[in-house]
């Protein structure tokens, strides 16, 4: 026991929580600012891929008449704008980060403080999407204005997306946190997440709206956490949901955002009594 | 020549390097395959909602998908690894090692690196093409295949100096981290018939990034769509291209080694 | 009757290191087959410190002292025996125990890159949950005591080896913690700078009444630093006691090495042992009262090229002092 040791006065646990995201967000805020321009050449060089599948599919649909699954080309374009937007949103610490904090032995200091490095994770990603958004602003104007979408939304629809863009986020941040951690067993995961990418393409909306794929796939995607990281927080804004429908959405979210945290935190258990074994 | 015997030795170096990590090169068979299968799927999609796009049917285009591959293999084989060291070595002010070597600064620092294991691409691509060419069946010339051949290598040299081009701003621009990365994903515009692109993007991918010479016009001299026109102007344009990067990087290095004197 | 700080017993720690033969032969069966080769990092050993104590860990390099700073500080589990750091098992990494203790070990980048130091020390505030005004009371005094006022505000980046490491210390110790460990912390320091630090620890822990343990291979660590030694080599402790004791045996001795001008000059064991011999390179031991008066002779008498004069290593004391109770 520990009593003839005095604690040292401490703040509360959700109050340094709370300040420890703040404080996350702002040191990546002034980051993003001082490198704006690499982040602008990102943020540009990011919109290659959707303006492709966009121009693909608006090809098609010309060429059929005008639409392509039930999509017309005004909507097609609606998607892929959006698309950008959510990407920005879902941009998160890749498998790719926790294989240089092992290699480089930031781990060990993260072992030794009383904070998951997770949350360091989450909380800069999140600040970093501020300053992103900002320069995205521009973009998404100039995206606009070359592809000519149309848009129909209601008030409940855009506030479903202000969270669903977060929930996204967070799904998609312990993904691929749990994918870092196999880091802890192997230096080669490249490999692994390669694989995850090429099934998230197909099975999240990434490559095209949901509605566009075939039937099987889609019934597919409906258990997996995929479709809920791109399809659903843009088809909030551009589709037709009910408000039940925005809704369960958002409820199949919380769902995949709790299965990712539980998954997450066996694997880091097992990840760190491997990594304490031998701590090189 | 002196330049071309130096640049094989360090080739020869690298490639015994990377030939130790015999894992290396398994993984990269996996990455090849898995990316050449997302590819498949996506032109099979695709394909299921129209018979042709832009003129171009499913066969032909995996003529394209074949090209792109092989072409990508080469950059990130040969030219993005050297790019890539160079634009570090500006950073972290080790350049001078390079430029005291008795050889063409330029020559050196396009040929030292090389990652072995992306070269499993150039099969990988080539093995598309020759699929696709059996699917179609039709026979091809010692024209076409001259065609193809010259167009290849003219596509080569292109991005190498579009590569080259952008290390040269290394000079001036500190923070080149991003560069594989973006050009990968502009480097996707070439799986696609660039006539399905809007004006404004198929300059772009014609003339800014080379996109179009590198993959297009070699693929369409093996479907039989290349007129010789278009392998003048890539011809053409890839040797004034290639004074256009040599001027310039020597442009850059005087100003950078009139910096750091 | 105060509870020990740290209280160790019987503590081992083994690593199953897989053993490869040179060849390709070797290299082909080891694909079928690993064998492995068990090696004993750590021992067996036992101590106590009390709060407040400064105690030197002194081994030479893979005598075991990383590995039991680690054990202690939760970065490696113990393969038997017990350990107990305030009253805490390390392993367990119990949130309430990290944030009592520190473990700096040399160059470690712990601190963001490319922001100022001070905004780094905002962020181990809110980690480690310090109220805001032990916060500015504890960073400005260390600030002070490191003489860093005018880098904390310049992206760590941008500062010398010798100064980031100076800012990584401050940011591991914002948290005051009750138990700081110190592995290796002179290794690659100049003279001055090694100074300054034992000065600053010295200090640390006077002010806060911080259980210090320490490890080091260099003798001048602990001398200016520790009233406590603790000799540990092949993961056995060796000695454990004053270091006014230990003092007396290591300093009985130096050892001067000695080139000479014109090749080898036959026999020098008329100054002092000769310990080693290479040439015209000629290593002697001197019992150290007899050092200056040894020294001025070989100038003297010897054409002498150069002439140092250090302390015996770590590895020659512990062979010459504890050689018979040396493990085979």
């Amino acid at each position: 026991m520990s009593t003839v040791h005095a604690s040292l006065p401490e703040a509360g646990r959700v109050r340094s929580w709370i300040d420890f995201y703040l404080t996350s967000m702002r040191t990546q805020i002034s980051s993003q600012f001082q490198y704006r321009a690499a982040a602008y050449m990102y943020l540009l060089g990011m919109v290659a891929e959707p303006v492709i599948y966009l121009v693909v599919w608006t090809t098609i649909a010309e060429d059929s008449g005008g639409t392509v699954g039930g999509l017309t080309t005004g909507e097609l374009a609606a998607y892929y704008i959006v698309w950008t937007f959510v990407r920005n949103m879902n941009l998160v610490f890749t498998p790719f980060g926790w294989e240089w904090r092992i290699r480089d032995g930031e781990l060990s200091g993260w072992l030794l403080r009383p904070l998951h490095p997770i949350h360091y994770d989450i909380a800069g990603f999140a600040g970093s999407k501020i300053p992103w958004l900002l320069f995205y602003l521009p973009i998404g104007v100039v995206l606009t204005l070359l592809f000519d979408p149309t848009f129909d939304v209601r008030a409940a629809e855009i506030a479903v997306f202000a969270v669903a863009i977060w929930g996204a986020y967070l799904i998609r941040s312990f993904n691929q946190g749990a994918l870092g951690l196999v880091c802890f067993w192997t230096t080669r995961v490249s490999a692994l997440f390669s694989l995850y990418i090429m099934v998230e393409l197909l099975l999240s909306g990434r490559l095209v709206p949901m509605t566009l794929m075939p039937e099987w796939v889609q019934t597919l995607a409906w258990f997996l956490p995929f479709q809920w990281t791109f399809f659903f927080p843009i088809e909030t804004l551009v589709g037709d949901y009910s408000n039940t429908e925005l809704l369960r959405g958002l409820g199949m979210q919380v769902f995949w955002i709790l299965a990712g945290i539980a998954i997450f935190s066996l694997v880091w258990r097992h990840a760190v009594r491997h990594y304490t074994a031998v701590n090189n | 020549m002196q330049t071309l015997r130096v640049a094989l030795l360090h080739l020869r170096v690298g490639v015994m390097t990377d030939l130790q990590y015999r894992v290396n090169f398994a993984l990269q068979v996996l990455q090849s395959l898995l990316a050449l299968a997302t590819g498949l799927v996506v032109f099979s999609l695709v394909y299921s909602h129209t018979t042709e796009l832009n003129g171009w049917s499913q066969n032909e285009l995996l003529v394209v998908l074949g090209v792109q591959i092989v072409m990508g293999g080469v950059i990130r084989a040969v030219v993005q690894p050297n790019m890539m060291r160079f634009t570090e070595e500006v950073r972290d002010g080790k350049l001078d090692h390079a430029l005291t070597k008795p050889v063409d600064a330029q020559m050196l620092v396009s040929v030292r690196q090389v990652e072995v294991w992306q070269a499993v691409d150039l099969l990988t691509g080539a093995g598309v093409i020759v699929v696709a060419l059996v699917r179609l069946g039709g026979d091809l010339g010692p024209l076409d295949v001259l065609g193809f051949v010259t167009a290849l290598v003219v596509g080569a040299v292109l991005l190498y100096c579009f590569w080259m081009l952008l290390a040269t701003l290394a000079f001036w621009i500190v923070n080149m981290w991003h560069l594989p990365e973006l050009f990968e994903g502009v480097f996707q515009t070439g799986r696609w018939p660039i006539g399905i692109y809007p004006p404004w993007l198929r300059f772009s991918v014609t003339f800014l990034v080379p996109i179009a010479f590198a993959v297009t016009v070699p693929a369409e001299a093996l479907t039989s769509r290349l007129d010789w026109e278009t392998l003048a102007l890539a011809i053409g344009f890839a040797c004034v291209f290639f004074a256009f990067t040599r001027w310039f990087w020597r442009f850059g290095l005087s100003r950078y080694s009139g910096a750091s004197a | 009757m105060s509870e020990p700080v740290v209280h160790v017993r019987d503590l081992r720690k083994t690593f199953d290191v897989p053993e490869r033969e040179a060849g390709l032969r070797h290299a082909a069966k080891g694909l079928v087959r690993r064998t492995k080769r068990e090696v004993k990092a750590v021992d067996g050993i036992s101590f106590d410190v009390a709060p407040g104590e400064i105690v030197g860990f002194l081994g030479p390099n893979g005598a075991g002292k990383t590995t039991t700073l680690k054990m202690l500080s939760g970065l490696l589990y113990v393969t038997s025996g017990e350990a107990r750091v305030l009253g805490h098992v390390p392993s367990k990494r119990e949130r309430d125990y990290l944030r009592r203790m520190a473990l700096i070990m040399g160059n470690r980048n712990q601190l963001q890159w490319d922001l100022p130091a001070l905004d780094s020390f905002e962020l181990n505030r809110s980690i480690y949950r310090v109220p805001r005004l032990q916060f500015t009371e504890t960073r400005d005094e260390l600030i002070e005591l490191l003489d860093v006022e005018d880098l904390v505000r310049k992206p760590v980046r941008q500062l010398s080896l010798g100064e980031r490491m100076k800012v990584e210390i401050i940011g591991s110790l914002l948290h005051r913690p009750q138990v700081v460990f110190l592995d290796e912390p002179t290794i690659g320091l100049d003279v001055t700078m090694q100074k300054r630090l034992r000065e600053f620890v010295a200090a640390y822990r006077q002010r806060h009444e911080a259980t210090i343990m320490l490890t080091s291979h260099y003798m001048a660590d602990v001398e200016a630093l520790c009233e406590r030694v603790i000799v540990i080599h092949h993961g056995r402790i060796l000695f454990d006691g004053d270091l006014a004791a230990l003092s007396e045996t290591v300093a009985a001795w130096k050892t001067i090495g000695v080139a000479l001008e014109n090749g080898s000059v036959g026999d020098l064991s008329a100054y002092g042992e000769v310990i080693h011999s290479d040439g015209d390179l000629v290593t002697l031991r001197v019992p150290k009262a007899e050092t200056a008066r040894v020294t001025a002779r070989l100038l003297a008498e010897q054409d002498v090229l150069d002439l140092n004069v250090e302390d015996p290593p770590i590895e020659d004391v512990i062979e010459l002092v504890f050689a018979r109770e040396a493990p085979e």
